[in-house]
């Protein structure tokens, strides 16, 4: 049983690093958009992460104060399990 | 004394050498993990910096079951209190109360209460969240991400919800992230190590994770969830979880699926936004109709058990079909029908009710 936990752990520990190491080569080469500063762009890409993400459980709710907001995302990012991008778009997308 | 001697001569079952290799790959995978969230950013969460909010749900409920009224108010709220730049603490109690017709000619009956969760989140890097504290399990998607009264497209639960969805007390790690542009996988592991025993916090012990794969272009997200008892009977339980959005018509689809000693079974729930009418269209849009057809199995517990877990005692079928009209932002009415074929009985039951998703800033609301 010990053995089997272990195993657990340590395939997810390696799964997110192995994603983090990934991640971090793609960033640079291939996710421009993702922190590109033309407001247009990243609203539409929040929208649709909006809908691919939070659609998945939920109707859109209206625009809450965007600290308001940022706590609402932080919850939504543990509970749902979004990706950090996911919620930076969808965050800027909700606060505009 | 056979038994002895053989215990002593047993190899040890993690030899010096297995020991120090498991903590050599632990310690580099923990450095790996870590490594980002130095470099990633100050500011791993939000660009704003979050304020505490009050949320929840209110809601009240009449439901009308084999004849019998059931007038059913529920407060859930919701306290969201975000520490610094990583930290979250969270927590939801429950406060129900159920009343029906007593034989003197008034409603009365308990008031429940219980906390669901109490917990305090870190989110260590943008893969990597660590939790402690009471949570909700999570088993499934339901239990985590449809429970709330406002989100649910049907009131009543699903026959197999109590299956392996008891609060967990201990840690958790959890996460999401891209594997590629075509999908995304988020996962948890999750260990319950305490039972408090009191009453309204119970919890008991198990371990267990849950895998999802989220394909973003045809929103589909198929995942599992696995369990294991650490108390009692230790059995394991399985279960396989749905969720699609298709782009063309405005359906959501849910569907769980499980497998365990108390029982198996399955739902499939569908909800239609009826936005695509070409007539009425200020109310059609307002407008869902959903459906859920369900089916559970036995397990290998005694009927008595089973209703104590809130579990049928019985095989059972079930068809409920509902509408939900959204007056406003986080403020639904609701209604439904449901059947219910059993060996123990077949009967209908009606729910008509409003529920209310409020949110409240406990702080200054604005950019800082």
């Amino acid at each position: 049983m010990k053995r089997a936990l272990l195993f657990v752990c340590a395939m997810l520990l390696a799964l997110t690093a192995l994603a983090a190491s990934s991640n971090r080569k793609e960033m640079s080469a291939s996710t421009p958009v993702v922190h590109s500063s033309d407001p247009d762009t990243m609203r539409t890409l929040g929208e649709q992460r909006f809908r691919a993400n939070c659609g998945r459980c939920h109707a859109a709710p209206q625009k809450f104060p965007p600290r308001a907001m940022a706590t609402v995302l932080r919850h939504m990012r543990v509970r749902a399990t979004i990706t950090d991008e996911d919620m930076r778009l969808v965050l800027f997308y909700m606060t505009q | 004394m056979g038994l002895k001697l053989h215990r002593q001569y047993k190899k040890p079952r993690f030899p010096r050498r297995l020991r120090r290799l498991w903590s050599r790959i632990v310690g580099l995978l923990l450095l790996q993990l870590f490594a980002p969230a130095r470099g990633h950013s100050q500011n791993p969460s939000t660009p704003e910096k979050p304020v505490p909010i009050l949320s929840g749900t209110a809601g009240f409920l009449t439901s009308v079951t084999a004849g019998q009224t059931l007038l059913d108010t529920q407060f859930n709220p919701v306290l969201l209190v975000p520490l610094g730049e990583c930290w979250l603490v969270e927590s939801r109690g429950e406060f129900e109360g159920e009343f029906q017709h007593q034989p003197g000619g008034s409603f009365g009956g308990p008031v429940n209460k219980h906390l669901d969760y109490l917990q305090a989140d870190y989110i260590a890097n943008p893969y990597l969240t660590i939790t402690a504290g009471r949570f909700l399990t999570p088993f499934g998607i339901f239990n985590e991400r449809l429970y709330p009264m406002w989100i649910r497209a049907l009131q009543p639960d699903p026959l197999i919800l109590p299956i392996a969805t008891a609060s967990s007390d201990g840690a958790m790690l959890r996460g999401g992230f891209p594997l590629s542009s075509a999908a995304n996988l988020n996962y948890a592991a999750y260990v319950s190590v305490a039972s408090i025993g009191i009453d309204g916090v119970e919890s008991e012990r198990h371990v267990g994770g849950r895998a999802g794969f989220f394909f973003p272009g045809p929103r589909l997200e198929l995942g599992g969830s696995w369990q294991k008892a650490l108390q009692d009977d230790r059995k394991n339980a399985l279960g396989l979880h749905l969720a699609w959005q298709p782009r063309a018509v405005p359906v959501s689809v849910h569907s769980e699926f499980v497998r365990s000693n108390q029982g198996s079974g399955y739902w499939v729930e569908g909800a239609y936004r009826l936005s695509q009418l070409r007539f009425w269209q200020r109310a059609m849009r307002r407008t869902e109709v959903v459906a859920r057809g369900q089916q559970f199995f036995v397990g290998n517990i005694s009927p008595d058990v089973a209703d104590s877990l809130g579990l049928p005692g019985a095989g059972t079928r079930e068809a409920d079909f509902g509408a939900n009209y959204f007056l406003k932002d986080g403020l639904k009415a609701v209604a439904s029908y449901g059947r219910q074929w059993s060996p123990a009985g077949n009967f209908n039951q009606w729910t008509f009710g409003i529920a209310y998703r409020f949110l409240l800033p406990l702080g200054r609301e604005g950019t800082p």
